[in-house]
């Protein structure tokens, strides 16, 4: 199936939980839904259109919210979903029921961002070292990293 | 004079010095026929061609520090490797070579020795269990159970597939069956499928490819061996070796027709019918890859026993009509 | 008696750290647990202060054997942000360096196959034959690791007509060469008796947990990024998508040898038909606002980059999915209810890139100073005093 196919079947299938959908460049299209309507979204995607791969799930900060995408693959090209979560309130539904293996993904978004997945089936962090100080996210934009100024030992400074 | 022989014989020939040079020499020839036959070169610095390696190793191990796990059962830890060498050097002793006389027994030579030598070399499987056991380290257990799991497997089809040739012989002693095959060596044909058995069997015994599953290095990381280093190592790795020089022995000497011609002959005799079993061995390891401990146990049982109640059929039958 | 065995984070079998933690019971795994982590080193925290063109020579580093996968997804993602095509000649021989990257790595990764099954003989001649393609990407780029042949519009090397003639030669030693190994070498019943059955992942269970590659195309899954995202050479080459349906180790075996040979052909095809013209085109400084996801089909599976742009000379976020992070998911369940011996096998199995799949900050753990060194023993005590006792909040059951 081709952009322009896809692109009218999801339109006559979730039209109304769609905010904006774009395709700007060939085989690539967006489609942006509001927080709550995402899981109904993917599930829908999975059983009438048959999208289950999800490529990855990438978070930007974007100051005053997060914006989540969902990057899906399929035979034709990629589809992307994405949703914006305030930032005073950082919590976004899991896709784990609908998609079993987006779990890692979710818990480097939980990991590098600080945002909290709901009823993720494992909430271990996944990249982070054991004793990693808690509250620190590193991808937002105000965490900086501050190199230790380096100590040759026996050596001049 | 006789004290004197008796004395080379235990220390120096077939005794502990023999041992040591011919089973680094034998080490060296494996070494050099596997990497040949993966087109790489083998040692090759140490020595001329690399003939000096193995003894390299061994004392390199021999100067590395000792490291003894915390939680191992000290006594039985420290113990193994030199008990462990004592058996396989006691073994080597039992096979033919000289210091024998046909017509009366001696302390080398007596009949049932086929079944120590076979006894004594089936101790260091256990001695291999007890290593991994005292180590109490989960690596270690694991190529423990794993050794005896195999032990199961193929000790029944190998001692079957030694035993009989010396049926066809009628004799339960070394030094008479590879005079028996001397004086008649068409009768050596028989007992083919009992070679090629034999083979299969020792490269099991010995934990070479395919049945190096104990200490299968990129699963268990170092199997039995995992928690021993330094001159513990060392004395495990020569008993190895050792048992390569001893089990190729016993299967020249009884199905290729053992060694005749004394002292001299008789060693030129010995050296080139073990090189010869031992380049089979080789052969066979270059040539397979490693199967689990589950396969080997089924494998033997299902083709290699009977394949050896089959041989031992043979035997009977032409013992009863030929001979 | 069941215990837990720590595979890593040091091991033979692994050649980065990871730690695999499995709950035995004699020799079958009930349980496995994956901890990564160990690798992680802060990339795309750094990409977003280099400029582009620095950031190629930092995604040229997130790996060893894949390097050129990664620099080539940035730098496709980057052009098509900025809207600028690279002219064809610069294509063709950037996709000409990632095939011969895919054959080196298929060649290492037989090689590394065998010897996890204890076939060393195999091992040995694969790697001899691994030389001869690194000896044409030596020639073709200079290095025989890091190709650095990318840069934004194009490539920077040219190839001339004595290079084409040699890489031409090789292609045809290592076709011959290959095809006689794997008729003896796979045909060895000890070797395909050792890896059939094993690492058993059925097709629904690959559809649902997002595994990408070889280990998908064995699954009988027809997922490859050339034949679904046709991007510049791939719409003009002719090639197959190779499956196998056997879905256990053996069939990624066979996937990687058909998809060997496959490269061999595209190999040939591209360096015949190798049009004249330049190599590269001028990029600009800076990029406007706008975003792409670059896909690519790197040895190990599909190779995901989320670039986003702002309008200055560096990029917004740079969010890379290297191959095996979405193997992981599967490698879990292939793994129990299999035997330990086949641990390095199912694990071997995914291709596993472990520095690929890790990327952030592990510094703060010198920091801060606190180092913990556990000794084996302790590890063992914390393996049995764990399963022992209840387990910690943290630990969710996984309902699959």
């Amino acid at each position: 199936m081709t952009d322009v196919e896809i692109m009218e079947k999801t339109k006559s299938l979730f039209g109304d939980k769609i905010v904006e959908m774009t395709n700007p460049t060939e085989r690539r299209i967006f489609i942006k839904v509001e927080p709550q309507n995402l899981v109904p979204l993917i599930a829908g995607l999975r059983k009438d259109l048959n999208i289950t791969y999800v490529a990855t799930i990438s978070g930007l900060d974007l100051g005053e919210s997060f914006e989540i995408l969902y990057h899906f693959g399929h035979d034709h090209g990629s589809l992307t979903v994405r949703t914006q979560i305030p930032r005073a309130n950082p919590h976004v539904e899991s896709i784990c029921s609908v998609i079993p293996g987006a779990v890692f993904y979710e818990r480097e978004l939980q990991d590098m961002f600080g945002l909290i997945v709901d009823h993720i089936p494992d909430a271990r962090p996944l990249v982070v070292p054991d004793d990693w100080p808690a509250n620190n996210f590193p991808l937002r934009k105000d965490w900086k990293y501050e190199r230790p100024p380096e100590i040759i030992p026996g050596g001049k400074k | 004079m006789a004290v004197v022989k008796t004395l080379l014989y235990l220390l120096v020939y077939p005794g502990i010095i023999f041992l040591f040079v011919y089973s680094t020499f034998c080490e060296w020839f494996d070494r050099k026929v596997y990497a040949r036959l993966q087109n790489r070169m083998g040692p090759t610095h140490t020595g001329r061609w690399g003939i000096l390696q193995p003894v390299a190793d061994f004392f390199k191990l021999m100067s590395k520090e000792d490291v003894v796990p915390d939680q191992a059962d000290k006594r039985l830890f420290n113990l193994l490797p030199i008990v462990g060498l004592a058996i396989v050097g006691t073994s080597g002793l039992l096979l033919p070579v000289w210091h024998f006389n046909l017509a009366q027994s001696g302390f080398n030579s007596f009949s049932g020795d086929i079944i120590v030598i076979l006894y004594l070399l089936s101790l260091p499987t256990l001695i291999f269990f007890l290593a991994g056991w005292s180590s109490t380290n989960y690596f270690s257990t694991i190529g423990g159970t794993r050794v005896l799991t195999m032990f199961f497997g193929y000790e029944v089809p190998l001692f079957m597939a030694v035993l009989s040739p010396a049926i066809l012989a009628n004799s339960w002693r070394l030094a008479e069956i590879a005079a028996f095959y001397q004086k008649k060596p068409w009768f050596i044909l028989p007992n083919l499928l009992g070679f090629v058995i034999a083979l299969i069997c020792v490269q099991a015994k010995l934990e070479r490819t395919p049945f190096d599953i104990p200490h299968a290095e990129t699963e268990i990381v170092g199997g039995t061996f995992t928690e021993y280093s330094g001159k513990k190592l060392a004395f495990f790795r020569l008993m190895t070796d050792i048992e390569l020089v001893v089990s190729s022995g016993l299967v020249a000497a009884v199905f290729l027709g053992g060694f005749p011609g004394g002292l001299w002959l008789g060693l030129l005799n010995f050296v080139v019918k073990t090189l010869f079993v031992i380049f089979l061995l080789s052969l066979l390891r270059a040539m397979t890859s490693r199967i689990r401990v589950d396969q080997v146990v089924s494998f033997a049982w299902k083709y290699l026993a009977p394949l050896a109640v089959l041989q031992l059929l043979i035997v009977i039958l032409i013992k009863g009509l030929l001979l | 008696m069941k215990f837990t065995i720590p595979i890593g984070p040091q091991h033979p079998a692994l050649k980065e750290p990871i730690s695999l933690r499995m709950t035995v019971d004699g020799e079958f795994i009930r349980d496995a647990d994956i901890r990564l982590g160990y690798n992680h080193r802060g990339l795309e925290k750094l990409a977003e202060e280099k400029t582009w063109i620095q950031n190629i020579y930092l995604t040229e580093r997130i790996c060893g054997i894949c390097s050129h996968s990664h620099s080539t997804c940035y730098v496709q993602g980057v052009e098509k942000l900025m809207e600028i095509t690279p002219p064809k000649r610069g294509n063709y021989i950037r996709y000409l360096v990632s095939e011969l990257e895919r054959i080196h790595s298929h060649l290492l990764w037989l090689g590394v196959a065998g010897h996890e099954a204890g076939f060393d003989s195999f091992f040995m001649y694969t790697w001899r034959d691994r030389e001869v393609v690194m000896d044409i990407l030596e020639m073709i780029s200079g290095n025989r690791v890091h190709y650095a042949i990318n840069t934004l519009g194009g490539v920077r090397r040219n190839l001339d007509e004595m290079q084409v003639k040699k890489s031409l030669e090789g292609m045809e030693i290592l076709k011959k060469r290959s095809e006689y190994y794997f008729k003896i070498g796979v045909n060895e019943p000890t070797f395909v008796a050792r890896l059939a059955g094993v690492g058993y992942l059925s097709k629904q269970q690959a559809i649902d947990l997002c595994a990408v590659g070889p280990t998908a195309r064995a699954s009988d899954i027809p997922r490859d990024v050339r034949r679904d995202d046709p991007h510049a050479v791939y719409d003009e080459v002719p090639f197959d998508v190779c499956t196998a349906d056997t879905c256990d180790v053996l069939g990624r075996v066979v996937v990687r040898v058909k998809e060997l040979m496959e490269s061999y052909k595209i190999c040939d095809f591209l360096l015949r038909n190798l049009p004249a013209g330049d190599i590269a085109v001028k990029a600009p400084r800076k990029a406007k606002p706008n975003e792409f996801l670059s896909r690519y089909e790197a040895p190990r599976g599909e190779n995901t980059h989320y670039i986003k742009s702002n309008g200055s000379d560096k990029p917004e976020r740079l969010k890379v999915r290297a191959p095996t992070l979405a193997n992981y998911a599967a490698t879990v369940e292939m793994l129990k209810n299999g035997f330990i011996a086949d641990i390095p096998l199912i694990f071997a199995a995914i291709d596993p890139c472990i520095c690929c799949a890790e990327r952030t900050v592990e510094l703060i753990n010198g920091r801060t100073g606190a180092e913990k060194i556990v000794r084996f023993s302790e590890l063992r005590k914390l393996a049995e005093d764990r399963f022992k006792k209840l387990p910690p909040k943290r630990n969710a059951v996984w309902p699959l």
